[in-house]
């Protein structure tokens, strides 16, 4: 694969309730990722985002972003999912050869609109939807029930992510100030209010407010914007069936073969000694142990022994991850641009040290039926 | 502080939705009516669907209309279940003060599950693995809530 390079982000500061316009918020990050790289509204090539309709209130939602997103008239283009899957649309635009920089934004105001029941339109209209069982809630406790079960994890096995990523985003500046929690303890998450049990409301990774844009450039034009590009080594994607019937929530089938194919792109033999740094999008603690364990970085119901604080043995999610802010579309683009600022000793305050290599995945769907997973590696680091 | 302006805007055209359920979908409810779980079978892999489907797409297959129907029981297996204070509709979610118990069962013979409510169950008593049966409303109209949810055995 021809090298295509990160040269550049921006992430607004995550909000409950941001009390700021969206198109305000989408040129903040988009502007904000250009200015961070010297570059010019001009330099733009190509720009795809990733929103959902029903989370902006209207039909083909980036009509209304075109001039705040860096698309005036300018070659543009949407994703319906994360931004780490415009992402993928990006590279590819990229590595068409006709594209010198690419814009990838993305990100929603949970904040205006009922978040839960634009999720329950995933749903099978005619079978699951009229009775409201399956949601994004409900999913969450099954998904948590048949991963302790299967393997024999305890609450408090995964309350421990918890602690983890709070204290995690404590220390993040760009996090969601009420998921900021220093102080955080085991029986503060066990003992919070029954979310869907057995997950309680601290190990959900709440809502909020916010945007994110990130900037690809091919390998030759990459070094002419930046010394220290971080490079696209491995992607990979794939996607678990519909029905939630269907599937083994014990695992993430679909995590297990984006990670394969991502790993097989970046000849990564043994990620658990390869890579050093994972940032991975958990809508809920337990899906930051299934996916460890699909990614390969722990025995298959063992990823709660992993040692993976931000001095460990694997470092996972030091940003926080998504129990640190979790804006809607925006979340798995985060997560790699968090990986780019570990690769680039950016991370201030949540440094780990001596990154070579990371990997950072984006999600959709019930239970995580849809992943993808980079391999990220560059950076100057 | 800030002063803070909100818009509410609610659709000015009513653009909902018909969906067509489709002839298998269609075959289930009717048998829903008559209180039959009826599933339809992948002649390739074996697989038993409930409900049924046209395309098994595991092995990218179509599962004809006209055959591989089977009849199941209303019993079943309870293979997860997740109790929860939050009740969701269209418009918004709420916290309600009965939380409701909601199960994923295996029907007897098929390979997928089902989610509905438990009933007439108290939170202790629940176990995955128990065996289940459905609870059919007395009056039955061939739609998705003519199974009231589950009752243990």
């Amino acid at each position: 694969m021809e090298k295509v390079g990160i040269v550049g982000y921006y992430q607004v500061k995550l909000a409950s309730d941001a009390n700021y316009g969206r198109y305000e918020m989408i040129f903040e990050a988009v502007r904000g990722a250009i200015d961070h790289a010297g570059l010019k509204k001009k330099d733009i090539t190509t720009v795809i985002s990733a929103t959902n309709d029903y989370y902006d209130g209207r039909t083909i939602s980036n009509c209304f972003t075109v001039e705040v997103g860096g698309g005036y008239m300018a070659d543009e283009s949407k994703v319906e999912m994360d931004g780490a899957h415009a992402m993928l649309y990006g590279l590819m635009r990229i590595l068409s050869g006709n594209h010198k920089l690419a814009v990838i934004w993305a990100g929603s105001m949970p904040s205006c609109f009922p978040y839960h029941s634009a999720r329950l339109y995933e749903t099978d209209p005619t079978w699951e939807r009229p009775s409201a069982l399956v949601t994004d809630i409900s999913a969450g406790g099954f998904q948590m029930r048949a991963y302790m079960e299967k393997y024999g994890v305890s609450a408090e096995d995964i309350a421990k992510v918890v602690v983890k990523n709070k204290k995690n985003a404590a220390k993040n500046s760009l996090a969601l100030p009420e998921a900021q929690m220093a102080d955080i303890t085991l029986s503060d998450v066990l003992n919070s209010e029954i979310f869907a049990d057995p997950v309680t409301e601290l190990m959900y990774a709440q809502p909020c407010d916010g945007v994110a844009a990130l900037l690809l450039a091919p390998e030759h034009h990459a070094l002419k914007i930046t010394d220290k590009p971080v490079w696209i080594t491995g992607v990979g994607w794939n996607q678990d069936p519909y029905y939630l019937g269907d599937r083994d929530l014990s695992r993430n089938k679909s995590m297990e073969l984006a990670g394969k194919m991502a790993y097989d792109a970046a000849s990564i033999k043994d990620p658990a000694n390869e890579i050093d740094v994972a940032e991975l999008s958990e809508a809920f603690a337990h899906e930051e142990l299934i996916f460890a364990e699909a990614l390969g970085l722990a025995e298959a119901g063992k990823a709660s022994t992993l040692n993976s604080g931000i001095d460990g043995d694997i470092a996972i999610n030091p940003s926080g991850g998504a129990l640190g802010g979790n804006p809607p579309c925006a979340t798995g683009l985060i997560r790699i641009i968090e990986a780019v600022k570990q690769l680039q000793g950016e991370a201030n305050g949540y440094q780990v040290k001596n990154v070579k290599k990371a990997i950072a995945s984006g999600q959709i769907g019930m239970c995580a039926q849809n992943n993808i997973l980079y391999v990220l590696e560059g950076g100057g680091n | 502080m800030s002063e803070k302006i909100i818009n509410i805007t609610k659709g000015l055209v009513r653009a909902e939705f018909n969906f067509w359920v489709g002839l298998y979908m269609d075959k289930f409810y009717d048998g829903l009516e008559q209180k039959k779980i009826v599933a339809n079978k992948c002649p390739k892999c074996g697989d038993v669907f409930v409900p049924p489907r046209k395309i098994c797409g595991k092995c990218n297959e179509t599962i004809a209309l006209d055959q591989n129907w089977v009849n199941l029981t209303d019993t079943g297996t309870l293979t997860n279940y997740t109790i929860t204070p939050y009740k969701i509709n269209e418009r918004g979610s709420r916290k309600v003060k009965k939380d409701q118990i909601i199960g994923m069962v295996q029907i007897d013979g098929s390979n997928t599950t089902i989610v509905y409510k438990l009933l007439k169950i108290e939170p202790a008593e629940i176990k995955t693995g128990m065996k289940v049966k459905i609870e059919w409303q007395e009056k039955t109209k061939g739609a998705p809530e003519d199974i009231k949810g589950f009752v243990k055995v």
